[in-house]
């Protein structure tokens, strides 16, 4: 038969509550409350109470100074009654209506002595720091006591696996420090029992069972007698055969009960049969129920701590995310606190396809094969699991880093995702006592065998996530998820100040198109007029005027100028296949219409197809043009020739002049607003047409070069990207 | 040869006034030109309303029209105009220092004949007033059965 089916058939459905038996160690006689019949007895009672026991008759005639004592116990509220008889103690307690009296020898310890060693332990309680101290010393107060030769503080997780995380001894049974227990080992009835009845004891595995005889009187043989608060109660058989295979011959265990919980056991075991008398027991209990407050304090205590521990990180990560340029970065900076947040041991942060690690984790490839399996599921914002591999069949293979995570969405739209990892329980397991050691245990049921079981239970597990890791998770999803909205909030707060401020330039520049012209223009108009009217002005006259005029004149061009290159900022771009041979057509037509008779040699190859704005790459055109034919205004011929090619998914356009070029050396300044390179005089201008060309090329996401040579001509040469092209196109 | 109707230009501006009159003198057009110095003036002529009422009737044969005007802007006098059945044949130049986008596409929007950005060249300006002018008082028919309307 396999082991786990003892524990979990045979061992969870045994009724060991009611056994109808008890241990040798001592008889049970059961009275009724209102005459104190004997209903029940032990086949032994015969030797405690004496011989004129029997059952339907009276109490036994030991007890004839105790009835008056019991009857009025009885009508208390006191759970328990007990007294001393010579060498003998009675205890008394109710059960389905009726009353229990069992009897035990009493020990060679007296009260007085054991209330200066409860006295002492109590003081070596309250100066322990931790919980584990507490631990430690209650396991050595009590083997001290009670000369058991090991004691063991088993402490039960949330899925009642059992855990022995102190013990003191005196070296005749095997260490099971840190010794690990399924679940099953304590089957939900004998935890229940546990919890009822704080102590139990076995002084002897090897004993007989005493069975429980009932009188014919009616209404007790019907109801099995319920035994649960009983000392003496018989042990299920299967319990007899674990201990068997322990090599332990006695035991005693009680229970720590903290906030109405079973929170763990304190069992205790020798290899050969041992006895503990009722004063003693009394006082081991007196102990672990002391132990049980120290530790409810502790763990409270070390709750606070760790609640105020987690706010600071919290504030901590909170600062940091707010300050950053992003939550992600900000995480970036405070690593282990991010880890510490939840009490992992690696967390991975996945925000715009970027993977950040922190920590024990898996590989880059394995954490974004988890958020792809993550973004799978229509699940909540956060997801919590204890064991990966059970949902997501691939996670077995990095089990040792992420056995548990916790995984918050942190976008509807981005695979932004934190998870937090936890390894596989087993691989943190730390094992103090060398397991090769415990070599007499054998049979079917035996701790090592619990072990393994454990680790075959906990395999591909990670430890539990607390409801307080899951909140502190959850806090920080809410957390980033504002500052995220906060953020969006001032990048729309920013963009309308820019708008605004677009605005108001738009009204600045309509502003200025409308009232600074005017004036230039009559300047201008009213000149002409004087001149066309006084026929009688000298030539000094008639200079003045016209320099007034020109003056005039070149500021409201200047003004055009200006509002051409403002208005280029802000207009957008409508991206069409432009044909650029009839643009050039166009400009070469419209350029010479102003320029008389002179001679110019045009040379004009087949152009590319651009893409971009017609009417922006027209101005690109003419100004580049016009500029080439008012450079080269003083040679007969002029030369300009216009070339085009095609690279990849790029056009690029020149034209060259043989006028009087400039020198490389300012080259810089050729494109910059009102630079020039050319006297006033020689040439007109505003030092605005190269600027405005190469703002349009390079809104077009492209760019513009120009070569030159004193007296020898220039070219400028400017490239612009196809549809299809990403990035900056260079000439 | 069509009668001579007035050419009505609406100016806020006293120079540029000064100076667009100087311009439609030396076209030598023989239409009257009737000047009102802003948006609400221009309503009462061509409704005939308020200082204009009963004023003699025709329509002018062209409304060159500045942009930004005191009271009631252009871009209003054009919208009212090119919306009322009596009077949306009426040609309407827009004379505008702006080179604005906005105000040419709005305008060509609400049916404007013609925008005319006025050149900072005195010479061009003239050129384009004295276009203008030609163009739309001695060039321009009105559509048909127009005159009729109008009473001859």
């Amino acid at each position: 038969m396999d082991r786990s089916e003892i524990n979990l058939e045979s061992c969870a459905q045994e009724p060991i509550h009611i056994p109808g038996a008890i241990q040798p160690h001592g008889a049970l006689i059961v009275l009724r409350p209102a005459d104190l019949t004997v209903l029940q007895a032990s086949r032994n009672a015969g030797a405690f109470f004496g011989a004129d026991l029997r059952l339907g008759g009276p109490a036994p005639a030991i007890l004839d100074s105790l009835n008056d004592d019991i009857r009025n116990w009885h009508e208390s509220s006191e759970a328990v009654f007990q007294k001393d008889i010579s060498d003998a103690t009675l205890t008394a307690h109710r059960s389905g209506g009726l009353v229990i009296l069992e009897v035990e020898r009493s020990g060679t310890q007296t009260l007085g002595s054991l209330f200066a060693r409860l006295r002492g332990f109590a003081q070596v309680l309250s100066t322990q720091a931790d919980v584990a101290g507490s631990l430690a010393a209650a396991a050595r107060f009590v083997h001290d006591l009670t000369g058991f030769d090991r004691v063991l503080v088993y402490k039960f997780d949330d899925d009642w696996n059992g855990h022995v995380v102190a013990e003191a001894g005196n070296g005749r049974l095997p260490s099971y420090l840190d010794l690990r227990f399924p679940a099953g080992d304590i089957p939900a009835q004998a935890r229940a029992l546990y919890a009822a009845n704080r102590l139990r004891v076995i002084p002897d595995a090897s004993y007989e069972p005493v069975p429980i005889d009932a009188g014919r009187e009616i209404g007790t043989a019907g109801s099995p007698l319920d035994l649960s608060f009983s000392q003496l109660r018989s042990v299920s058989p299967v319990h007899l055969e674990y201990m068997h295979n322990m090599g332990t011959a006695a035991s005693m265990s009680m229970s720590i009960i903290i906030d109405g919980r079973l929170w763990g056991l304190v069992a205790c075991h020798s290899a050969e049969p041992h006895m503990v008398p009722v004063r003693v027991r009394d006082a081991c209990d007196f102990i672990v129920q002391s132990l049980a407050m120290r530790i409810a304090a502790q763990v409270h205590s070390q709750d606070a701590t760790r609640r105020v521990e987690l706010a600071r990180i919290s504030g901590d990560l909170l600062r940091a995310m707010t300050s950053a340029s992003s939550w992600s970065e900000g995480l970036e900076t405070l690593p282990k606190d991010l880890v510490a947040q939840v009490g992992a041991s690696g967390a991975a942060i996945i925000a715009q396809g970027e993977c950040h690690k922190v920590g024990i984790t898996p590989t880059d490839d394995e954490v974004r094969s988890i958020v792809g399996w993550l973004s799978g599921r229509a699940d909540d914002d956060i997801f919590a699991t204890t064991s990966l591999a059970a949902d997501f069949p691939s996670a077995e293979a990095f089990a040792g880093e992420a056995s548990g995570i916790i995984a918050i969405r942190l976008s509807e739209l981005y695979e932004n995702w934190l998870i937090w990892f936890r390894p596989e329980v087993i691989r943190t397991v730390q094992w103090a006592g060398d397991p090769h050691k415990i070599v007499q245990e054998k049979g079917r049921i035996h701790p090592r065998k619990s072990f393994q079981a454990w680790s075959e239970n906990v395999r591909l597990h990670s430890q539990a996530w607390s409801e307080a890791e899951l909140s502190a998770a959850r806090d920080l999803r809410n957390a980033i998820v504002g500052i995220v909205l906060r953020k969006a909030e001032e990048l729309g707060e920013l963009t309308s100040e820019l708008q605004r401020s677009n605005k108001e330039l738009e009204a600045f520049s309509y502003s200025v198109s409308h009232d600074l012209r005017a004036p230039f223009r009559h300047i201008v108009g009213f000149a002409q007029l004087l001149t066309d009217r006084e026929n009688s002005l000298d030539e000094k006259s008639r200079h003045y005027l016209r320099t007034i005029s020109d003056s005039a004149l070149a500021a409201g061009r200047l003004v055009d100028g200006l509002l051409n290159f403002s208005q280029l900022g802000r207009a957008s771009i409508t991206h069409k296949h432009v044909d650029m041979n009839k643009l050039v057509a166009e400009v070469v037509k419209s350029v010479i219409l102003n320029q008389d008779d002179r001679a110019i040699s045009w040379s004009i190859e087949p152009l590319p197809t651009a893409w971009g704005d017609a009417t922006l790459l027209r101005q690109v055109w003419f100004n580049i043009i016009e500029n080439a034919v008012k450079y080269s205004r003083h040679r007969n011929p002029s030369e300009i020739r216009v070339r085009g090619s095609v690279k990849g998914d790029v056009t690029t356009y020149s034209v060259s002049d043989n006028g009087v070029g400039f020198d490389m050396a300012y080259v810089g300044k050729l494109f910059g607003v009102f630079q020039r390179l050319q006297r006033a005089e020689d040439f007109e201008g505003t030092g605005i047409g190269l600027a405005l060309v190469r703002r349009i090329v390079e809104r077009h996401n492209g760019s513009i070069t120009a070569h030159g040579e004193v007296d020898k001509g220039a070219t400028f040469v400017f490239a612009l990207p196809g549809p299809e092209k990403k990035g900056r196109a260079h000439a | 040869m069509p009668e001579l109707r007035p050419i009505l230009l609406v100016e806020d501006s006293p120079r540029d006034l000064e100076l667009t009159l100087a311009a439609l003198e030396k076209c030598q057009l023989a239409n009257e030109i009737v000047v009102a110095r802003d948006g609400a003036e221009a309503i009462d002529y061509l409704f005939g309303t308020g200082i204009h009422e009963g004023r003699p009737s025709g329509d002018p044969t062209v409304v060159l029209l500045d942009l930004k005007l005191p009271k009631i802007d252009g871009l209003e006098v054009l919208e009212r105009v090119k919306k009322d059945e009596r009077l949306h044949h009426i040609p309407i130049v827009m004379l505008t220092s702006s080179r604005e986008e906005q105000d040419l596409v709005r305008s060509y929007e609400l049916g404007v004949n013609a925008f005319v950005v006025k050149p900072v060249e005195f010479k061009q300006f003239f050129k384009a007033i004295q276009d203008l002018g030609v163009f739309w008082a001695l060039l321009n028919e009105p559509p048909p059965g127009y005159r009729a309307k109008d009473g001859g």
